[in-house]
């Protein structure tokens, strides 16, 4: 137990710093963004706002550029990525938890793809995507699947399900490596106490070892669908929203928006809605992941 | 029942799929940088070829456009994690160490900040760091970086802090010490590994991050990950370069890692997950 005098200055000033630089550094984009709504403003044409235009960058946010369908795209990309990534993770977890020989090789080898940039994901994969001649497309058609012409990244049925690849492929591990170190940390006593009033493997699993790692895989899962609800690098380098609007995300349409047509105004509007989805969805997870926190 | 053998069999017969899936991309590109350029993009892709190092030469020694990326990679990301330390130990620390009523907050704001979308930020930092004529410095990419090395490191910190014994402190304090000097004497240099391993996890998530160099950093301040771009846009794409480029990259935060071990675990979650 830690009983302090709660109104000691010290620890209050030992926080001001961290919270006042994160504050002005976020303080600032915010309200520079959320004045720049109302205005409208082309970077190319001003170096200032030009004309104040009330809401009607936010009605463009829905009319002019494609809000609606980057918004599905992230939501197919988080929930879809964030589902496949935990049970291929869970499913290596096991294996690794086997604690055979070699075990500590296999956790090395898994953590690489973790450690690389994701811009640098999105080239790996570019090259394996090639049409033809890359390693994925060529395997892929040698087992007897048909590569659209214009390439894995050039279709729009399958220019979304290949970033999806990429990024399953960097970060599965995590999962993978984080859900192994909670089975190993699953008490055995327990393990064996099921075993012997005749759990199968199947029930041990879904009835014992899931419930004592939920605490774990909430948090994980959490962290995994944000990143991906934030996807922007892989995007950029493997599709650019593409072919039309495909694949193009929510960070990927407004970067589209403010730093390749340089419409500040409306991409300050849409910055706005994105942090009051974002703000929504994030208050929603830490109030299911942290709920029983000890602080 | 399945023998022991048998299952031992089947678990890494299952695996090594699995391994090659995750380590072959990365040693498919490894072997881009070191091939012939004509043998990039042959139908059947050609798995023997003569190695040279010709790509490496180009990029880091002859004319070694690359050579100054690395460097800018190594000082933005050093600067970012350095500039952080001691916002996040004082942080960390007092979190760690008194009962505050803002604590659970404190500690929500500064992990979703983690989970925000950094490209939200950027658009208006990117048209004030234009006008304070600061675009193209080391220096924005390090101050904007904060909002990601900052909050992190304050999460991972206090689970080491957590991890030091209140009463080594409590006993510095009845002997008559200050706060100050208990902390900067006692928990400090038990907390160093801590401060380590966080200070290499910042590292590599500053070396790895693209979004703000992309827009902040310009032909002379680029950063390393940024240099695979640059023979992305030129005409004729050189992908030896970009392989020689991405490898180089990858080196670091994979050694970093490597060194890390146990760690890992509690790095990626922020602190939350123990391991």
């Amino acid at each position: 137990m830690r009983k302090r005098l709660p109104r000691q200055p010290l620890p209050y000033l030992m926080l001001a710093p961290s919270v006042i630089v994160l504050f002005s550094l976020i303080i600032y984009p915010m309200g520079f963004a959320l004045v720049n709504s109302f205005y409208f403003w082309n970077l190319q044409t001003s170096p200032y706002p030009v004309q104040f235009i009330g809401l009607s960058n936010y009605q463009m946010v829905f009319q002019i550029t494609p809000f609606m369908d980057s918004l599905r795209n992230t939501l197919i990309l988080s929930i879809g990525g964030t589902f496949i990534e935990f049970w291929f993770g869970m499913g290596i977890a096991l294996l690794l938890n086997s604690q055979l020989r070699g075990m500590t090789i296999a956790r090395t080898i898994l953590i690489m793809p973790t450690t690389v940039a994701p811009i640098v994901v999105g080239f790996l994969f570019r090259y394996m995507f090639y049409e033809g001649s890359g390693l994925f497309s060529w395997l892929l058609t040698g087992l007897g699947f048909a590569v659209p012409e214009r390439g894995l990244l050039g279709s729009s049925h399958t220019a979304l399900a290949s970033i999806a690849v990429a990024d399953i492929w960097e970060w599965t591990p995590f999962f993978a490596i984080v859900l192994y170190a909670g089975l190993l940390s699953v008490p055995e006593e327990i393990v064996d106490a099921a075993r012997v009033d005749g759990a199968s493997r199947v029930q041990m699993f879904w009835r014992i070892i899931l419930p004592l790692i939920k605490p774990t895989a909430v948090i994980i899962i959490m962290i995994r669908f944000m990143q991906l609800f934030n996807m922007f690098d892989l995007v950029f380098v493997l599709t650019r929203g593409g072919p039309g609007t495909a694949s193009r995300t929510l960070s990927y349409n407004l970067y589209y928006e403010g730093l390749v047509n340089y419409n500040i105004g409306l991409a300050a509007a849409m910055t706005w809605l994105i942090v009051v989805i974002v703000t929504i969805i994030i208050n929603v997870y830490i109030l299911i992941a942290f709920k029983d926190w000890e602080w | 029942m399945r023998t022991p053998i048998q299952q031992k069999l089947l678990v890494y017969l299952a695996l090594l799929p699995v391994l090659l899936f995750f380590i072959g991309p990365i040693l498919w590109f490894l072997a881009l940088a070191l091939r012939p350029p004509e043998t990039a993009f042959t139908v059947p892709p050609q798995f023997i070829f003569t190695p040279t190092l010709k790509a490496f030469e180009y990029t880091f020694l002859e004319p070694g456009n690359n050579r100054n990326q690395l460097l800018n990679s190594v000082i933005v990301s050093s600067g970012a994690t350095l500039l952080s330390l001691p916002f996040s130990v004082s942080a960390a620390y007092a979190l760690s160490r008194f009962q505050l009523r803002a604590k659970r907050f404190l500690m929500l704001w500064y992990i979703s900040l983690l989970m925000a979308p950094p490209i939200v930020f950027l658009i208006p930092y990117f048209v004030v760091m234009a006008r304070l004529g600061w675009v193209g410095t080391h220096a924005s990419m390090i101050i904007v970086l904060q909002t990601i090395t900052i909050p992190f490191s304050i999460w991972l910190l206090k689970s080491f802090f957590d991890e030091v014994p209140d009463e080594l402190e409590e006993a510095a304090l009845v002997d008559g010490a200050n706060r100050l000097q208990a902390l900067l004497r006692i928990t400090l240099p038990l907390a160093l590994p801590g401060i380590i391993v966080t200070s290499m996890f910042a590292f590599v998530f500053s070396w790895n991050n693209t979004v703000f160099p992309l827009v902040l950093s310009n032909q002379r301040t680029a950063t390393l990950p940024l240099g695979t771009l640059s023979y992305f846009a030129t005409t004729g794409v050189t992908w030896n370069y970009i392989a020689a480029t991405a490898i180089v990259t990858m080196i670091p935060p994979m050694i970093i890692f490597l060194l890390l071990g146990r760690y890992i675990v509690r790095g990626l979650t922020f602190g939350a997950v123990k391991g």
